[in-house]
This record gives structure tokens, sequence and C-alpha cells, in this order.
């Protein structure tokens, strides 16, 4: 039992070493985004890619510059991303987990059908679909609102993908269980199984959100005034033909990865680390 | 029982109706066959009937036939293919293997700092990858003075050119891949790896398993939903690859090197103004995606009627 | 049984605030009927009490410096009209989507704005078929004299204009002084592209620097350089000669000028418009650089330790008889038939783009050169620009104002510029795999079998 204990410190210090390892490489671009954002376009690219900390060079303004600039748009921006991915996330976590849940957890006629329709949703490519869904938004009279942003895309065939994988993963005599009780179907699924799918909510939560936040292309084609764009919309057009807006764009993206940042530990914490094995032994 | 009207037994049965076993699923599944009623099945049809028009204007269709599909298969098309399939099969290589590394080290129950790990190899995946481009431009430059390359030159091997040969072109994009989506797929295998029972370990440990042992004979196996998820996903993801490559090549792509079939869409729906050959590529890709996922999926027994995958 | 009821109101009321269409500020876009833009007031309007109401116009643009040009237009115009007074509403959108945007937008007959900045290489895009823009030949009448005549023809078709252009574009040399100086080189003697290599090769072996840089994953110089020839991608028909003979022997001149004469390099990054080609620049690795006036802004916004040292001449010549110059990029800015205000919209336009006083402001704003040619010996563009040698940068394109020539922008130019770009530059002159005859031939044979 002693050269287990030993081996196991060994291995700990490796794979801390090995870690720290991967988490330099990984942060490194951001650092250097991180640092760029101080500096003023000028001195961006002076000097090539200088990732040294200079205090001299850097200073606040960007930042606020970035809140001043057109009359604060930057924080309509980051307004309607916060709201619609709020609103996309929570619905589309409700949606998708039920549709997923109901192809992995029962055995019915269409099953398989029903499913291959999903993976061919998910393999659209959305360009092609542009123009009609385009012309269906406006008849609905969604276009310029959060509606025709979320709706079309609500039930997001990948979550429901990976709801559906998880939960065939799961045991299936709390099922069971729960109907010998008297629960209804959604009862079981409420109160039984979606606890037991946390960690399934924490990850589609995570990329559902994720996704959001950052699509661009749909976006852009529904919203069609300037205080309702969403953040990548608005930065992405700091990129001209004719140079690019350095000095919004970076610490734009920066102050951007806050809440999904945030999110995400927050996200860590419910879901994924704080799960005992309980439910899944008793 | 009697069985008249508005009896107790008739409520019953309505509700029996409506909780009932059999017609659960169906109604759990309803949002989405709504939504893929009303918000895809019309705008699908609309495109495949667009793939055989020329658009000439308002209003204007001119029904060409299958005009579209034959002039689809030239060199720039199967450039973009090939261009796909090379990044996606090196996609899966790294895309994998390597985060499934990480989250079963980051699960072992003596690793400490996993919480910090764990967001740090998360983050890249929250940028937006037009930003993060900015990064891996000057990184990657093709001057001997740029990050890599001075790198390069350090260890005694020559610098490159990075985004202006194909080889190491692609693996630019690939890279630019695998730095942002390692966290992702690290975090589904995670979620998975909550679901295997510690009882599993332990009653595998007291038979004398190694680690290895352990790894492949129960956390792989009660993966495979998962793997097969990841696997999937990096299949339609890697052919509708459009940001790591736009990130390089944004307004040209020296020797088709960064050509994507979805670039392609766009250079001919958007750019020459040809919808209806857009879609028909559109409509071509998605069968190519599909019919190579079906063949994953078939392979991999997720159709058998009893399979737990 | 209550915490789901519970859950399910929460859901519900989440999934009633989405079907409500929560809309931002002044909400009155969801309710409208007409999927054309509610007016918003963006600026206040100076003086009071006009008699009208204001007329609304909508105007998407892809480069946000427009937007604060169009802005500051539309209070200048309320300001001098005010018994016409406009609420101008401007959306500024990534350049490539914008156009993907508006596209969409005629093509469903729905949403397109009033008036609209269109790219010059997606332009001929939109005079396809049944083309949705504008006519603007009268309003463009009394003042087109005055102007370089090839700009509009880059927005035309048939003799129609369909957009008024920002700048001419004018391809010119900016030379490094110091550079020049310490290899000895006198730039006001370079007259022909002889005259240039000799030069470059004194700078060679002076200060071991290249003279220039070509563009490998873009079209410059060899696009004007072929230009200022009479030659071009395709001809005034739109019919292809990019592989005409001299269009080969300039190639092979630019190829000779990398691999023989040794005095240019394939661009470090590619293309001007990467980060690494600003440091490279910035820290006087080149001699001169062969780009249009509308470069001026990267040189001030990203090469502060050039400061002084940039001076701007005249492209070179291959003979007597071409110009010293060509007119590249653009944006044509036009009126969409999906305007319910056309009038307004085309007087708003004039105002903006064609006046005299419209044309000093692009300058002093935009730092573009304004496509008027009787505003370049104004006082405010004769100004002498530090940063640029201290001169008066526009008596360099005084001299050259009636030889600036424009490309053919036919319909197959989007499809001719993506084949240089992405595969002839690159071919010819940095892998080598083609020989620019080759490579010219292989990509004209492909633009002949497009439509």
């Amino acid at each position: 039992m002693m050269g287990m204990k030993a081996k196991r410190k060994w291995a700990a210090i490796l794979i801390a070493i090995l870690f720290l390892i991967v988490c330099f490489i990984m942060l490194f671009p951001l650092y250097y985004l991180f640092l760029a954002s101080f500096k003023s376009s000028k001195d961006l690219f002076r000097y090539g890619m200088d990732f040294r900390i200079n205090l001299e060079l850097m200073s606040l303004d960007n930042y606020r510059l970035l809140f001043s600039a057109n009359n604060g748009m930057y924080l309509h921006w980051y307004k309607n991303s916060l709201l619609i991915v709020i609103l996309y996330t929570a619905g589309s976590l409700f949606l998708s987990s039920l549709v997923g849940y109901a192809l992995g957890a029962y055995r019915f006629r269409g099953q398989n059908f029903l499913f291959i329709l999903v993976l061919v949703v998910m393999m659209m490519p959305l360009e092609i679909l542009m123009l009609p869904l385009y012309k269906l938004t406006v008849q609905m009279r969604i276009i310029n609102t959060y509606s025709g942003v979320i709706l079309p895309f609500l039930v997001s065939p990948i979550a429901v993908f990976f709801f559906r994988q998880f939960v065939t993963g799961l045991n299936k005599e709390f099922i069971d269980a729960g109907r010998i009780d008297g629960c209804t179907e959604f009862g079981i699924f409420f109160r039984i199984m979606a606890p037991l799918m946390a960690p399934a909510f924490g990850a589609m939560g995570i990329l559902l959100a994720m996704q959001n936040w950052n699509s661009l292309v749909w976006p852009l084609i529904v919203l069609r005034t300037n205080n309702m764009f969403t953040l990548p919309i608005g930065l992405s057009s700091l990129l001209t033909p004719y140079g690019n807006n350095y000095d919004m764009l970076i610490p734009g993206s920066v102050l951007a990865t806050i809440p999904i940042i945030l999110f995400f530990l927050f996200n860590q914490r419910a879901f994924i680390s704080g799960l005992t094995s309980g439910g899944i032994k008793g | 029982m009697r069985y008249g009207p508005n009896t107790a037994t008739d409520r019953n049965s309505l509700k029996k109706l409506l909780y009932s076993r059999k017609l659960a699923p169906y109604l759990f599944a309803s949002p989405f066959i709504l939504t893929f009623l009303i918000f895809f099945l019309y705008p699908t049809f609309s495109t495949i009937v667009m793939s055989f028009q020329e658009l000439t204007g308002l209003n204007n269709a001119k029904f060409i036939g299958l005009d579209n599909y034959k002039r689809l298969f030239d060199v720039h098309f199967y450039n973009a293919l090939k261009t796909n399939t090379l990044y996606t099969l090196l996609s899966i290589l790294l895309l994998i293997p390597i985060p499934l590394l990480f989250a079963v080290l980051l699960n072992l129950a003596f690793v400490r700092g996993k919480n910090f790990f764990r967001a740090a190899i998360f983050l890249p995946a929250l940028t937006s990858v037009i930003v993060a481009g900015v990064s891996f431009r000057l990184m990657f430059g093709e001057l001997d003075t740029a990050l890599i390359n001075s790198l390069l030159i350090k260890m005694g091997l020559p610098p490159q050119n990075w985004s202006l040969n194909y080889w190491t072109g692609m693996m630019l994009m690939v890279i630019l891949n695998l730095w942002r989506h390692a966290g992702i797929n690290m975090v589904y295998y995670l979620a998975g790896l909550q679901t295997i029972p510690e009882e599993l370990y332990e009653s595998a440990e007291i038979d004398g398993a190694g680690p290895v042992q352990k790894f492949f004979t129960i956390t792989l196996p009660l993966l495979k939903p998962i793997m097969i998820y990841t696997v999937t996903v990096a299949i339609f993801e890697g052919y509708r690859m459009f940001g790591e490559s736009y990130v390089f090549w944004n307004e040209s792509m020296p020797g088709d090197i960064g050509l994507t079939i979805v670039r392609y869409i766009y250079q001919q729906a958007f750019q020459r103004n040809d919808l209806g050959f857009g879609s028909a590529i559109g409509i071509t890709l998605l069968v190519i995606v599909l019919a190579i996922n079906l063949a994953q999926l078939k392979f991999f027994g997720f159709f058998k009627k009893d399979s737990d995958s | 049984m209550r915490r789901i009821n519970i859950l399910i109101l929460t859901m519900l009321l989440v999934l009633m605030a989405v079907l409500s269409g929560c809309t931002g500020d002044g909400g009155s876009t969801s309710s409208t009927n007409q999927p054309s833009d509610s007016p918003r007031e963006t600026q206040k309007s100076s003086e009071s009490s006009k008699p009208a109401a204001p007329v609304a116009l909508n105007l998407w643009t892809f480069n946000e410096l427009h937007k604060t040009y169009y802005e500051k237009t539309a209070e200048l115009w309320n300001q001098t009209h005010p018994d016409q007074p406009i609420n101008l509403t401007v959306e500024s959108y990534p350049n490539a989507e914008m156009h993907n945007k508006l596209l969409i937008a005629l093509q469903s007959g729905v949403g397109a704005p009033d008036v609209v900045d269109i790219n010059v290489n997606f332009f001929s895009n939109f005079l396809k078929g049944d083309i949705q823009l504008v006519e603007l030949n009268d309003l463009v009448a009394p003042e087109k004299d005055k102007f370089v005549q090839s700009r509009f023809d880059i927005y035309s078709k048939d003799g129609k204009i369909y957009g008024t252009p920002f700048h001419v574009g004018a391809t010119v040399v900016y030379y490094n002084k110091e550079i020049m100086d310490q290899a000895g080189v006198n730039p006001d003697a370079i007259k022909t592209w002889a005259d240039f290599i000799e030069a470059g090769k004194k700078v060679v072996v002076a200060t071991g620097k290249p003279m220039t840089a070509f563009e490998v994953t873009n079209q410059r110089p060899f696009w004007p350089m072929i230009v200022q020839q009479g030659s071009d991608y395709l001809d005034k028909n739109g019919d292809v000669i990019l592989d005409n003979e001299t269009n080969i022997r300039t190639l092979n001149a630019m190829h000779d000028m990398i691999y023989k004469d040794k005095i240019a390099i394939p661009m470090p990054g590619g293309d001007t418009t990467k980060e690494e080609f600003f440091t490279f620049m910035n820290q006087g690795e080149m001699g001169a650089l062969i780009m249009p006036m509308w470069y001026m802004s990267r040189f001030l916004s990203y090469m502060p330790d050039l400061e002084g040292k940039i001076i701007v001449r005249p492209m070179p010549v291959w003979k007597d008889g071409d110009s010293r110059s060509a007119g590249m990029g653009g944006t044509g800015t036009a009126v969409t038939k999906q305007s319910k205000n056309q009038e307004a919209a085309m007087q708003f336009l004039a105002f903006a783009k064609l006046t005299r006083e419209a044309n000093i402001r692009i300058w002093q704003e935009l730092k573009f050169d304004p496509p008027r040619w009787d505003v370049w010996d104004a006082p405010e563009l004769q100004q002498p620009d530090p940063y640029f040698g201290n001169e008066a940068v526009f008596n360099t394109l005084l001299q050259m104002k009636d030889e600036i020539k424009s490309p053919n922008m036919g319909e197959l130019i989007t499809a001719a510029q993506d084949l240089v770009n992405s595969s002839v530059m690159f071919k010819a002159l940095k892998d080598q795999s083609q020989t620019p005859e080759q490579a010219l031939k292989a990509a004209a044979e492909e633009l002949r079998k497009q439509k």
C-alpha cells in the first residue's frame, strides 16, 4: 500500500506538470490579446508580436473608447447578447432535453426516423437556408426581434443528440421504479431523471450558451437596427476593408468573454464538480 | 363501472391518455416536430427547389433542371471537398483522443487544481475565432522573427511559410481547431465520466486490474455513447468548417488552400450572386455529410434495437 | 407535483417572453408591419420648427468611418435644408456579410435600405438580371465633368450609372525617403519601371533591404500595372483578356524583379492587410510600396515609426503613353428601388458625395482621395502633411488627373479577381508552380468557361 501512495504522488506531480504546460499553450494566445487590449493600435504592430508587459504603452484608453464610442452602442450590443443568450439557453435546454430524453429513454415507433430527422437538421448548412428562412421570419413578423433570432433554432439538434446519448447511458430502473410509485411520465422526467442528467445539462448549457453567444450569421440577417445588434455583429463590423479598428475590437472581445466565463465557472460548480455518485448508486 | 359521459373513469382515461406511457415520447418530442415543420421543412423545400433554378432577380427564377448540379463537380469543388475531408480526418485524430486523455486524467480523484485546469483548457472555446485569429496570424507569421518560426529556429528546425503552403496551412487550421475545441470535448467526456459508477472501478481493482486495463475495459465502453456523439459532431463540423479558414485567408486563398465547402457556397451564392448554384452545392454537402455519418453510426451499431448506444 | 408546476410555469414564462418578441429600446420595431425600418432619432435636428415631417432614410455601410461621415452629413443637411428635414439611421455591418444581407433583401423584395454602400468588388453582382438599384444619371449630370470619369464607369452598365464613388483610389508609390537617401536614390528621377529596377538594385546593395514587395494573396500591384498600360482582366465588353500579351509580359517582369533582378520579394504576410506586413513595413524593411491613396490611413494607424519618412509619387511607366496611375478599390453608393423615398434619398446622396464641400470632407474626415479633381487644389487639400514628408500630397495627383484609368467592371470581374488573388499571383510569384504565362492562361480558360 505504501508503494501505491508514492506512485500516486508521482503521478499527481507529473500530471500537474503536464497540465501546466497545456494550460500555458492554451492561454498564451489569450494572454497576448489581453495585453493588446490595453495598447493603442499604433503600438500593436510596431514591434511585431509583443508579449512583454510594457506599462508605458498600456492604458485604459481603449476601454474608455469602448464605452463612449457611438453613443455607448457597445453596451446595447452587450445587453442584447446577454438577454438573447439567457432566453435561448433556458428555452433550449428545457426543450432539447425533453426531446433527447424521449429519444433515449423510450422505445417507440418512428424513433429512428425521428432521430434521422434530427441528424438532418443538424447537418444542414444554414447558408443555403438563409433566403427562405428570411422570408419566413418576415412573414411571421418577427424580423428584428429577439424571437426571430431565437425561435428557429430553439430546439437544438446537437443538444437533442447529446441528451439522447447521455440518457441511454443511465440506469433505466429508476424509470420503472417511478412508474411503480405512480409518477406521471413528466414527473419521472422532472423529479427522477433530470437530476441524473445534471452533467448533461451542465455540458449542454455551456455549449448552447457559447454557440449562441458567438453566433453571427443568423442574427445578422434578422436584426436590422444598430441598437438591436448582438456583440458578434457589432464587433465584426469593426473589421473593414480599409483597416480594422483594433482599438475597439480587442478590448471589446476581451470583455465579451467575461459573461460566458462566469457562466462556465458557475456551471462547473453547480453541475459537474458538485455531483456525488449518490443518485446513481442509490 | 359505468360508461356514461363525464364519469370519473372518463376523466381518468383522458388523464391516462395524456400521461400515458405510449403517448409520452411523442408529446416530449413535439417541440422538435413543431420547429421542424415550421422552420425547417418549408425552407429546405424552398432551397431544394432553388437548386434547380437560376435566380435572376426579384421573384424571377428560371427553372434550369439539373444544370447547377452538372457544373457542380469542378476542380474547385473537389479541392474544397479534399480540404474538408483532410481537415476532418486530422481533426478527429487529434480531437477525440487528446481531450479524452485530459478528461480521464482530470477526473482522477487525487489530481489537484482540477477546477483551474478545466477552466483554463476550456477558455479558448469561449473566444471569438475572429479575434483569436489576430494572435494566431501573428504567432504563425512567415518571417523568421515570428514567434513559432523563431522557436523552430532555436530548435534547429527550418522556419515555415505557414499560411502559404498547403500542408502547413492545413496544420494551421487543425491546430486552431484543436486549441479551441479540446476543452469542449473534454467537458463532454467529463460529463460522461460522471455516470460511471465508482464500484465498477473498485471491483476491477480488487480483481487486480491496472489503470490501463480499467480504462479499456470499463471507461471506454461506457463512454461509447458520448464518443459516438463527439465523432459525429466532429465529422459534420469538419465539413461545415468556416471560421478556421476565414481567419487565415479571408479574402483570397492561394491555390485554394483554405477553400472549404461552406466558403465555396458563400463565394458562389453571394459573391457571384448565384443563389441557385449555391443551394445545389449545399444540398450536395448535406447528402455527403449525412451519408458519412449514417455509415459511421451504423458501423458503431447505433441503430441496433438492443444496443445501449 | 408542485415543483413540476412551478417549473412548467417558469418555462412557459420564458417562452412567453420569447414569443412576445422582446425588442430593444423604443421597441416599435417588432410591431411594425412594414419590413422597412422605423424612424429613429440618431441626431437632434439643430434648427427647430420645420413645416414638413422628417423623411426617414435608412443607410447600410460596411465601414464605420463611413457611418460617422454620413451621420455628420445628415446633420449638415438638416442645417442647410431646414424645410426638408431627414432622419437618417445608419447601420454598419461587416463587409462580406453586409453584401450577403443586401442580396437576400433585394432577392426577397423586402428589407433593403434606402441608400447603401456597395464595395466595388461586389458591385457587378447587383447589376445582373433585374437591376434593383436606381439610375442616377440625371442626378450626376450637373457635376459629372468635374469628376474623374472612370470612377463612375465602374458603377455603370450600358451607360446607366448606379453608384457614386467615394474616392479615386489612385495607385501611387510610397517611398521610404530614409532608405532612398541611404541608397542615394532620388525618387523624382524614377520615371520608368526600368529606372525603378535600377534604383532597386542600388537600394539592395546599400541597405540589404528589398526595394518593394508584391502581394501574392491579392492582386496589387499587378492590376494597377496592367491597367496603366491600357490592359485589364476584362475588356470593355466584358470579355476575358486576362491572358493577353501585355499581362503576360507584365507578370513576367514582376517575376523577374523578384527572382532575376532581386529587387522585390513576395509580400510578408501575403498582402497589405496582414498584421505581419504592418510590422515589416513599420520597421523600415522595405524601400517602396505601390498601393492606392486610400492606404494612407493604414500608415497613419499602424506605422507610427514612419512618420515624416514617406513621400508619395506617381507610378513609373513601362513606356511612353502609359498613365501613371490606376484607380483601385472603391465603394459605390446606390439607392435601392425598394426605397419609399427615392427622391429624398437621391438628394441626400448628391449632398453627401457629389458637392464640392462633400469632397473636401471626404479627404478631411476619411483620408480618401476625393473623386472631384476640382477640389484637389483647394487649400484644405493643399496643406502639407507631416506624415507624408511634409508635402501637399495632392500635387502628385494633380499632375496625373487626366491619366487615371479604372478597370473594366464586367460581370465576370468578381470571378476574375478571385482567380488572380487565389491562384495566379501565388503560383506565378510565390511557389512558382506555374510560369506567369501558364498561370494567366489557366485562369483565363477557367473564366471563359463561366457564364
